[in-house]
């Protein structure tokens, strides 16, 4: 914890003396309720002074980086206040606020903030009276939650584990299986390259580690040899791609079904076009970290997928190519379980298992450069004007780096779980990530693997839930 | 190898831990915890926290607690109008360096040189006046060791004070410093003194250790073989699938890369050193935009050459050979590999261009 955030840190919240006043912070919008807020002074309400406001120009201004810095900087509770639905002076800005919001408050719930203290209100500018409710409101809501627990490490803390989960996996492949998949991928890459229908092939070499291997790019038939299968291609090649097509016309890459998601999405998000790629998928035995099934292969089938161009199996390999747009990627996920237990324990305890695991960020962005979706040339942790995210290598920037690279990802990642197997600080960011889909899906419905639909985040509906607003 | 075992003992598991547990009265002990199921060094408060094997190693190395990730500077703020300035705190604990591994502490006297030769960092230096080092030599390789090819061994003495010797039954533990005499005095009634064919237990190691690794020694004369060729395009396809993270430089024992900013609100800040690395884009990219190392296979050719090429004759290695940059690479890149490809690559360019 750096001296600059120090002020920031409160013991637990056991003992909180009689006379403690929240600090609260409101980020209002400057059409509706900055204006109601006016009208309760002019009307002299009398209402708790615990608020400070944040003027901006529209709720839809608002980004999670301003909740956490008010966090970090010692408010003990937001509040976020704008337009009726309908009344937005920009007309959508409060309904992708809404979207936007409604998913960092699940997240900021699994974490471990106290939901108390997390509060979105519709204020326009002639409801004075509902702005003074509204704070009264919120500011005994986080009375009630009390401090701010501190953005620190637990020491001491014997931490939490968490259930064991299983699942069969996709079918096991014997030797005399996997060695015809080698063939019939090789060949099917070789072909690729003597027709000239890819400049490059993006798979699987042998590494220099036992049960190890490395991404390579072969140009030349007689290279397709040295395309490796089975266990140890862990990678999700996707995030070579947007690259790769800066020197090939067109890139041929070997993907597990859990790849294609990513895929999809880099088409959705205008980062490549369908006909640059050809999607060579395999069958798949399922990935190993370390000698065990990896966690997003317990409840997968392995089979290719059906969208992909050619489908390479132990029988042989067929061009397919399914129309994108009736297809559905689903994947059952079995540490569903886990987090279930994670979100049945007191906030207390879950913030304390994400501070713990954030503590050990190394900053290494390791995540980041593994995740075929993080594709920002400049990324929002490297801008310092303003510096949202702290640079010091320790909580809580590295609480916000995680939040915030996670929420980015909202609604778009694909599960492929790479950021979690690169990280070298072991951080649970698959949990996150499988949180925020579930949540999505929950709230917004699912987006498969079509290309033409828009991701959960960039759209809104009038309709939207929004059970929680004030 | 130098033979310095002029006092030795073996100890028993039991004796070791009391050994222990004395040394947490009047130090701060950093030792190998495990901390959700990974293994990294953090301070201690009972002997019995502590992770002492005989072989394996953290995901990390210890080096944050000589070269913190993130360290204030200086301090300021503003009361009444005016500026305070803090200087950084001193260390007052004694710090012990519990079950280093000797790539590890070898790493630290990398580090060593970079804050405390020419003109010395006041901070570093006087964290490491107040560190004891006490390293594990080691009875098993990791598939990702390589010591044994860049000069080192997995019993190594550099950067030790004291050293702990897996026994077959115990442990040997060497004296190597004065400052390792005192951790000792007054601890050893009823240890065992060791006899010398306790000694000879390091060298069984080694040449156990050595055959475990497989990989070819690096030669010292590739270091200008490695400068001449530095234009080489074979850097292109070796750095191909780098994914331009971190990784590599933060787990390392000796990368001592580190960026400043200003970590401030509007009452208060700090002037803070944080860790980089030379992989980043953003490390080397200036105000105005301009990249002097605008591309990935640059930014992988300096950190491989940073560790086994701009270096005095008589300077070893940077690298170790710990293998963490090889073992959690995200994309399996091999730094020991590398520099045997690029060695071979310069050298067919050299004869191709001598024809």
């Amino acid at each position: 914890m750096t001296e600059a955030h120090a002020g920031v840190v409160r013991g637990g919240t056991g003992s909180v003396a009689e006379d403690w006043q929240p600090h609260i912070v409101a980020l209002v919008c400057n059409w509706c309720s900055y204006a109601g807020a006016d009208m309760a002074g002019t009307t002299r309400l009398e209402y708790p002074a615990g608020v400070r406001m944040v003027r901006l120009p529209c709720t839809g201004r608002m980004s999670p980086l301003m909740i956490l810095k008010a966090f970090e900087q010692g408010a003990d509770g937001v509040l976020v206040s704008g337009c009726h639905p309908g009344d937005c002076h920009y007309v959508q800005g409060n309904l992708v606020a809404r979207r936007r919001f409604t998913i960092f408050r699940s997240l900021m719930d699994f974490i471990g903030i106290d939901l108390r203290r997390l509060h979105f209100a519709w204020v326009s500018a002639a409801e004075g009276h509902k702005w003074a409710k509204v704070v009264t409101d919120v500011t005994a809501k986080v009375r009630e939650a009390g401090p701010l627990p501190g953005f620190a490490n637990p020491e001491g803390w014997d931490g939490i584990e968490l259930p064991a989960v299983t699942g069969g996996g996709p079918q096991e492949l014997d030797t005399a299986q996997l060695d015809a998949i080698r063939v019939n991928l090789r060949e099917a890459a070789s072909e690729l390259l003597a027709a000239g229908r890819a400049g490059v092939v993006i798979g699987y070499g042998v590494g220099s580690l036992p049960d190890q291997t490395v991404p390579v790019f072969v140009t030349e038939t007689a290279d397709c040899a040295m395309l490796e299968w089975g266990h140890w291609c862990r990678n999700n090649l996707a995030t070579y791609v947007v690259s790769a097509l800066g020197q090939y016309e067109r890139v041929a890459v070997v993907a597990k079904t859990c790849d294609l998601g990513a895929i999809s999405s880099l088409i959705r998000e205008g980062q490549l076009r369908r006909d640059q790629l050809m999607v060579i998928g395999v069958q798949c035995p399922g990935i190993h970290n370390g000698s065990e099934l990896a966690g997003k292969c317990l409840a997968c089938s392995g089979e290719p997928h059906p969208i992909c161009d050619f489908v390479v199996t132990a029988d042989g390999v067929h061009e397919s190519r399914q129309d994108p747009s009736e297809a559905a990627l689903d994947m059952p996920d079995v540490r569903d379980e886990q987090i279930a237990f994670l979100e049945s324990l007191p906030h207390e305890v879950r913030w304390r298992y994400w501070q713990r695991q954030f503590g050990r960020c190394l900053r290494c962005y390791a995540c980041r450069a593994a995740c075929p979706l993080c594709y920002c040339s400049s990324c929002i942790v490297e801008k310092h004007r303003p510096q949202w995210i702290s640079t010091a290598i320790d909580n809580p920037g590295n609480s916000s780096w995680n939040i915030i690279r996670a929420l980015h990802l909202a609604g778009r990642c694909s599960g492929c779980d790479e950021c979690a197997r690169v990280c070298p600080a072991d951080i649970r960011l698959d949990l996150i990530n499988r949180k925020l889909a579930l949540e999505v899906e929950c709230q917004y419905g699912k987006v498969g693997l079509d290309p033409e639909q828009r991701s959960a985040l960039v759209d809104f509906r009038m309709e939207d839930s929004e059970e929680f607003i004030l | 190898m130098k033979e310095r075992m002029d006092s030795s003992w073996k100890l028993t598991e039991t004796q070791l831990r009391e050994w222990l547990h004395g040394l947490l009265d009047a130090n701060t002990v950093v030792a190998p915890v495990e901390e959700d199921g990974v293994l990294l060094f953090r301070r201690i408060t009972s002997e019995d926290q502590a992770v002492i094997e005989s072989s394996g190693k953290t995901r990390w190395s210890p080096k944050e607690f000589l070269f913190p990730r993130s360290e204030a500077l200086y301090r300021y703020n503003f009361t009444g109008g005016t500026v305070q300035l803090d200087d950084p705190p001193v260390p007052e604990d004694h710090q012990i360096l519990f079950g280093v591994r000797s790539c590890d502490a070898a790493g630290l006297v990398r580090l060593d040189e970079i804050f405390l030769s020419g003109t010395k960092d006041p901070i570093y230096a006087a964290r490491r006046e107040s560190t004891t080092v006490v390293s594990t030599a080691c009875a098993a390789a990791d598939a990702e060791c390589f010591c044994t090819a860049v000069g080192g061994s997995p019993v190594g003495v550099e950067g030790s004070d004291l050293q702990l010797v897996p026994l077959d039954e115990g442990w040997l533990l060497r004296v190597l410093t004065d400052t390792g005499r005192d951790l000792v005095s007054g601890a050893t009634d009823g240890w065992t003194a060791a006899t010398a064919s306790d000694g000879k237990r390091l060298s069984e190691l080694e040449k156990k250790i050595s055959e475990q690794i497989e990989r070819s020694p690096v030669k010292r004369e590739w270091s200008k073989i490695l400068e001449e060729g530095f234009e080489s395009p074979a850097w292109d396809q070796l750095a191909q699938h780098c994914l331009g993270c971190g990784v590599c430089a933060y787990v390392c024992p000796s990368c001592s890369c580190f960026d400043m900013n200003h970590e401030a609100n509007a009452f208060s800040g700090e002037q803070c050193r944080s860790w980089d690395a030379c992989t980043f884009a953003l490390f080397t990219r200036h105000a105005s935009g301009h990249n002097p190392r605008a591309t990935k296979q640059e930014r992988y050719r300096q950190r491989v050459l940073h560790k086994f090429a701009f270096r005095e004759e008589d300077e070893p290695f940077r690298c170790v050979g710990c293998g963490r940059c090889v073992a959690l690479c995200p994309a399996g890149l091999d730094i020991a590999n590398a520099v045997v490809a690029a060695v071979e690559a310069i050298r067919e360019e050299g004869a191709d261009g001598a024809r």
